[in-house]
């Protein structure tokens, strides 16, 4: 396994102060301190190759996590191995094994073009001439970056720029790879060019990816694997489908009449929403097709959709839950 | 650490800059000429003082601008590579950029510390190292090549001093993230330098010779040029830089461990 961490914790000395003038001259000399736990033993593992999902609510202790497996903060208590290396030792064999990207920070220097940082970036990673064009040849393909080697960084779109940003943390072709909200701020169509990219580029190189987002789209484009993480607790770890079926047992119908029936519908499933001409009802899994079958059967349905619950949804109830 | 690796790191680092200077055309003119006034004013200035006297705590003219030469070409190195990097490093303790640095696999003081360079601030070496020549014309003193040879070493050792000062004082960012500029601190009592030792007197002098030497990392390539050197006092200066260099990589380890929350 590339990734292993077991009973991980990590508190913080934050220092607290009440609002207000004579507060803050209070606090020049006595400070409160007050110790927060960010992540409670967790313990998980992740294989070579996979793309895995880290979910949770801002706060939840999910960057905390990344940052630990890093290497940039070092864990209060429990283990942590990256490809055989322990992160906060720092070793520049292990820098040179992994990359991170941050979605809301930049690595690219502002008033040059991204070739420079590149450039830049070989220099440090010590990449020979050779592998350098070669990688570089593939991601400019990959991530379409051709118009945009030579444009100074501070002229590119949002979209543009976060494509550059992954080229320049791929450079040095590292096996594991941390996106902490790769997408965040971009519109959809983009989001959708950096999934398909993430997940060709996992494809073709083996890349382990352990990837934080908001957006649920995200998750359900890349992740097989989920792991959900609320108030520093790791409280699921598993397949994305699984947890759907756990948290959510049942399928929404999505029914379409020339004109509503004016009934109760208790008898075929639970209302979700009603509306002109369509009926949203939830129905447990097992019973959905029976309950579509007799629906088609007795009324003049005109159309009928079988769905998963949004993601949302069931992410929503993980969070809600505390444990899965 | 490799040396050739950091070579060729540090000349990227070098050239990324020079791009960047380019791209906004910086008046390398108007630079030119502001460092030369700067440098005119100097002179005058100096020369104002002998008009009064003909000693300056016991330094004669050419030598005192054999001085002034020293503390130009010195300040010059601290604005090409360390004045540019001060900001930047309060910027990416704050916004967090500083992440990225320390996953890169190169010495994250090294980074810091050289990664923004403004290369026309070399005029000032250049020029610093003329009035030195010109100096050395006015006393009518041509140094032999152990002046030079021991002018060199203490040289080293006070460029080592500067950066580990400067970096001690950088690293204090990680604490004091407010203040948008510590580099006046710096300058306030490296100006001190620019004039000989022996002209300040009592506690000043005590302060500025022995606690933040500023008067010895001027003085003493000064005099060591000047033929007036001691092997002693090249040693003490080097031992003194080796102290420091190894005092502000201690306080950028501990500063680290605190930002990174390992025992902090």
């Amino acid at each position: 396994m590339v990734i292993r961490v077991s009973h991980l914790h990590k508190s913080f000395r934050v220092h607290r102060r009440e609002a207000g003038w004579l507060e803050a001259a209070r606090s020049l000399w006595r400070r409160d301190y007050r110790v927060i736990e960010a992540v409670k033993d967790v313990s998980f593992t992740i294989e070579k190759g996979e793309i895995v999902g880290f979910l949770g609510p801002n706060g939840a202790g999910k960057t905390t996590t990344m940052k630990m497996l890093a290497g940039l903060l070092h864990p209060t208590s429990g283990e942590i191995t990256v490809g055989g290396f322990v992160p906060f030792e720092q070793k520049p064999e292990f820098k040179k094994m992994m990359s991170l990207v941050m979605g809301q920070k930049s690595q690219l220097i502002w008033d040059i073009p991204p070739m420079e940082t590149f450039l830049v970036n070989k220099a440090i990673y010590d990449i020979d001439d050779r592998s350098f064009r070669q990688t570089l040849e593939e991601l400019v393909e990959l991530l379409d970056l051709a118009p945009l080697l030579d444009k100074p960084t501070r002229s590119l779109s949002l979209g543009q720029r976060m494509r550059c940003e992954l080229a320049a943390a791929l450079l040095h072709r590292p096996q594991v790879l941390f996106l902490d909200e790769p997408t965040i701020g971009l519109d959809v169509h983009t989001q959708e060019n950096v999934r398909r990219f993430i997940v060709d580029y996992n494809r073709e190189h083996e890349t382990t990816i352990l990837l934080t987002s908001h957006y649920m789209g995200d998750v359900a484009a890349l992740c097989d694997r989920v792991m959900i993480i609320n108030y520093g607790r790791l409280i699921y770890d598993g397949e994305l489908s699984v947890l759907t079926e756990k948290l959510a047992p049942y399928k929404r119908l999505e029914v379409r009449f020339s004109r509503v029936p004016d009934m109760d519908w208790g008898e075929y499933g639970e209302v979700a929403e009603i509306e002109e001409g369509t009926v949203v009802l939830r129905v447990a899994r097992e019973k959905a097709a029976g309950t579509a079958a007799r629906l088609l059967e007795r009324f003049d349905v005109r159309d009928i959709n079988i769905e998963d619950p949004p993601l949302e949804e069931v992410i929503t109830r993980a969070f809600q839950e505390e444990r899965v | 650490m490799n040396m050739r690796r950091y070579g060729r790191v540090f000349r990227e680092f070098f050239r990324a800059c020079l791009v960047e200077e380019m791209e906004y055309r910086s008046e390398f003119f108007g630079n030119f000429i502001a460092s030369f006034f700067g440098i005119a004013i100097a002179l005058l200035t100096v020369h104002i003082f002998f008009y009064q006297t003909d000693r300056l705590g016991g330094w004669t003219y050419g030598e005192v601008l054999v001085l002034l030469g020293v503390f130009n070409t010195l300040r010059g190195f601290i604005d090409f590579a360390l004045r540019p990097n001060m900001p930047r490093l309060l910027e990416h303790v704050r916004r967090g950029t500083l992440d990225y640095i320390l996953t890169k696999p190169v010495d994250s003081m090294f980074y810091v510390s050289f990664r923004h360079l403004v290369f026309w601030r070399l005029i000032d070496v250049a020029l610093g190292l003329g009035v030195i020549g010109y100096g050395l014309y006015v006393e009518r003193y041509v140094p032999s090549a152990a002046d030079v040879c021991m002018f060199l070493i203490v040289m080293v050792a006070s460029l080592l001093l500067i950066y580990s000062l400067w970096m001690m004082l950088m690293t204090t960012s990680f604490w004091v993230v407010r203040i948008d500029d510590l580099s006046f601190i710096f300058d306030s009592f490296f100006d001190t330098a620019r004039f000989p030792g022996s002209m300040y007197r009592g506690a000043v002098r005590l302060v500025i010779t022995y606690i933040l030497p500023a008067v010895l990392i001027t003085n003493t390539p000064a005099l060591a040029l000047l033929g007036k050197w001691r092997v002693p006092t090249a040693l003490a200066a080097l031992a003194a830089a080796i102290l420091f260099l190894w005092l502000a990589r201690r306080f950028w380890r501990f500063a680290l461990r605190f930002y990174t929350g390992a025992g902090g």
